[in-house]
């Protein structure tokens, strides 16, 4: 299969640039008109213009609302179009201006979170702006995020957008910890690579032509899957200043083989994605500060992006790289891509040498991560097939919580779970015997992708269960069936040291909702298995049915239903949590011998 | 004694660091004391340096480059 690692270089001339400001600007008093600001911004846009070009790299220039008032900056747009082949685009970063302040008198500057009736009036005025500028509309724009509500509104007055970048992937509760909790951009639980939105939620990636918001959305960067699923976001990125924000060089040499192998671990994706795979790098020039940032100074602030662009630059000359513009990628995409095509990634530890493995799947119906280092458990579930409408902004309920609402997530809601009293999310299984347990998050494990027809499948290697009088070698298989809104979860017996024992395998879902670390209402939600209910009240109540067809969980705040079925043979069983473990249980117990095989499913259901 | 500034480059706290926080931090000119305005670390530039080296401990393949992204025998 020929493989494609395609690039967006992206470049904003932003002149108020984030973090100037307060950082740079300490000790004085605020002046967004100040020139020597305004010059120094563009300065930097100028100089990572070149670095790119100089590597044989065409980019996509986001022109900022403060910008368009600025002829030079216009005038080099302009100019590296014609030269370059660089698409000029349109930002919704990079409002601040004196215009705007005069205009707007608001400091706020994240598009999403403006009230609707701003957000239109705010987009017109940008979008008009372009057009008198340059004489055209844009084809690409973007933010940090993108509701579904905006992306809805500029398609339809806009409908030359054919792209944008609409997410930063797992910038959530973490990020807004890292800068103290004064950093809003609370929007976990999308997708780490391009995708086309629906209509009613930005994450969820489109079913079909009826959800097709009509653009296709990118990431704001490519991120590590496993680095900023764990910690800041903003360390562990193909944004060169990131990776020095980390701390990730090497102080006397300034040496960085960490940016180099994200962007390798990007390529080889293409492996698991029909020889697709994709980078981006956008770096706001407040990054470039001739002040340095933190304890980077200049020097490397720029050695760092000059030699970003330069392996860029070098992948393309060795053939392994196709760069493009926004517009141009959403073309390709539309033509590479169907709706129901998932995104998958396999993805190894490179930072910590940990060797820790997971496996990253997101289609219409779900995002899903499974912890080769867990034996394989389900880690974090974000149930897409509810396309939960999530208006965000002033006026709405969730003015800066832009999450996509989780079933599970192992770093907010324990996971594992090792503490005093309670239980956390995770869809694991735990193997027993005569009065012994153990649970296969502590079974670690390398897994393996393959895809027949359309299945994608996770063979991961198999593991042993040492009880004190019988060991157990266990492999487990999951599958993704493209549409299916379901994971099959199967496990095999492949030997027992006493081939008539028998063992209990209890096949379990600990589950709860939510976008943060703190609990929700869990009052809303009803349990069943088969005929027999349980209504939340917190009374840590459990009810069981012998061979039942299916165990279940209805969640009416987030619009989900998700239950487990099986291949038949197992009692299945719910349990409720209680106030110091506000979770609930789904599960299905079996008794299992030699060369046996049983398996379950985890599906995804919108509840109306 | 007079206010606290930010030294030649923004240091962050390394204390702050190490707990995932990037939090700047103040300069006494008077001491060459870098102070952290949230918790109670304090240091000179030397002793921040040295800091910075130890938080680089998590990075156990910060200097390895990988060529092998999976681990499906070849």
């Amino acid at each position: 299969m020929e493989e494609k690692f395609i690039v967006n270089i992206i470049h904003r001339p932003e002149m108020v640039p984030e973090y100037s400001a307060t950082v740079t600007g300490q000790g004085k008093e605020e002046d967004i008109g100040d020139e020597k600001l305004l010059t120094e911004s563009l300065d930097i846009f100028k100089t990572q213009q070149r670095l790119a070009h100089e590597n044989g790299l065409k980019t996509t220039i986001q022109m900022t609302y403060a910008s368009l008032f600025n002829d030079e900056a216009v005038e080099l747009a302009k100019h590296d179009h014609e030269v370059y082949g660089d698409e000029i685009a349109l930002s919704l970063l990079g409002l601040p201006c004196e215009e705007f302040r005069e205009k707007y008198h608001t400091k706020d500057f994240c598009i999403w979170m403006f009230s609707m009736e701003d957000k239109k009036a705010i987009v017109r005025d940008v979008f008009g702006k372009f057009y008198d500028r340059f004489g055209f509309w844009p084809e690409s724009t973007g933010s940090y995020y993108m509701d579904a509500d905006l992306i809805n509104f500029i398609k339809a007055e806009y409908p030359t957008v054919k792209c944008a970048v609409a997410t930063c992937w797992e910038e959530g509760p973490k990020a807004y910890h890292t800068c103290n909790n004064s950093w809003y951009t609370l929007f976990d639980g999308g997708p780490w690579a391009p995708w086309i939105p629906s209509k009613q939620n930005t994450h969820a990636p489109a079913a079909n032509e009826a959800e097709d918001s009509g653009i296709v959305a990118i990431p704001h960067l490519s991120r590590d899957l496993i680095a900023c699923y764990d910690g800041n976001g903003s360390n562990f990125g193909t944004h060169p200043q990131n990776v020095l924000r980390g701390m990730i060089y090497d102080s006397k040499t300034w040496e960085f083989p960490y940016l180099y192998n994200l962007i390798d671990q990007y390529r080889a994706l293409a492996k698991y994605n029909n020889g697709y795979a994709y980078n981006m790098m956008f770096v706001g020039p407040g990054w470039m500060n001739k002040m340095g940032r933190w304890e980077a100074p200049y020097e490397l602030l720029y050695k760092s992006y000059s030699e970003g662009c330069k392996y860029y630059g070098d992948l393309k000359k060795a053939g392994k790289l196709c760069d493009m513009t926004m517009s141009e990628f959403a073309d390709y995409y539309r033509e590479k891509k169907g709706y129901t095509e998932p995104e998958c990634a396999l993805w190894r530890d490179i930072l910590y040498g940990s060797d820790k493995q997971l496996f990253w799947y997101c289609d219409p119906f779900m995002r899903a991560c499974v912890n080769m280092d867990q034996g394989g458990a389900i880690v974090d579930l974000r149930p897409y097939a509810a396309k939960l409408e999530w208006p965000v902004g002033i006026g709405t309920k969730h003015v800066q919580d832009a999450s996509y609402p989780f079933l599970i997530q192992e770093k907010y809601r324990a996971g594992y779970f090792t503490h005093y009293a309670g239980e956390g999310t995770v869809r694991s299984a735990k193997l027993s015997y005569k009065g012994e347990e153990v649970d296969l998050c502590l079974t670690p494990t390398k897994a393996h992708f393959s895809q027949e027809g359309n299945t994608r499948i996770l063979t991961l290697d198999p593991v042993t269960i040492e009880f004190r009088n019988l060991t157990v070698k266990l492999q487990t298989r999951e599958y993704f069936e493209e549409g299916s809104s379901s994971i099959k979860i199967e496990r095999t017996i492949l030997e027992m040291s006493d081939p008539t024992a028998e063992v209990t395998l209890n096949e379990y879902m600990v589950a709860c909702y939510g976008t943060t670390e703190y609990p929700e209402d869990m009052t809303c939600i009803t349990l069943k298995a088969d005929e027999k209910e349980i209504r939340y009240e917190y009374k840590c109540r459990e009810e069981a049915v012998a061979g039942a067809g299916e165990v279940s969980a209805v969640i009416p705040a987030i619009e989900t239903r998700v239950s487990m079925t099986q291949t038949g043979g197992a009692e299945g069983y719910i349990k409720e949590g209680y106030a110091f473990s506000p979770m609930f249980t789904l599960g299905y117990r079996k008794q299992i011998k030699d060369k046996e095989v049983f398996a379950t499913w985890l599906n995804l259901q919108k509840a109306n | 004694m007079a206010q606290l500034t930010k030294g030649k480059l923004n240091y962050r706290c390394p204390s702050c660091f190490m707990r995932d926080l990037d939090i700047d931090m103040f300069y006494n000119k008077e001491t060459g004391i870098y102070s952290c305005i949230r918790c109670q670390y304090r240091g000179t530039e030397e002793d921040v340096l040295a800091k910075n080296e130890m938080v680089r401990f998590r990075y156990g393949a910060m200097h390895k480059r990988f060529t092998k992204f999976d681990f499906d025998e070849d």
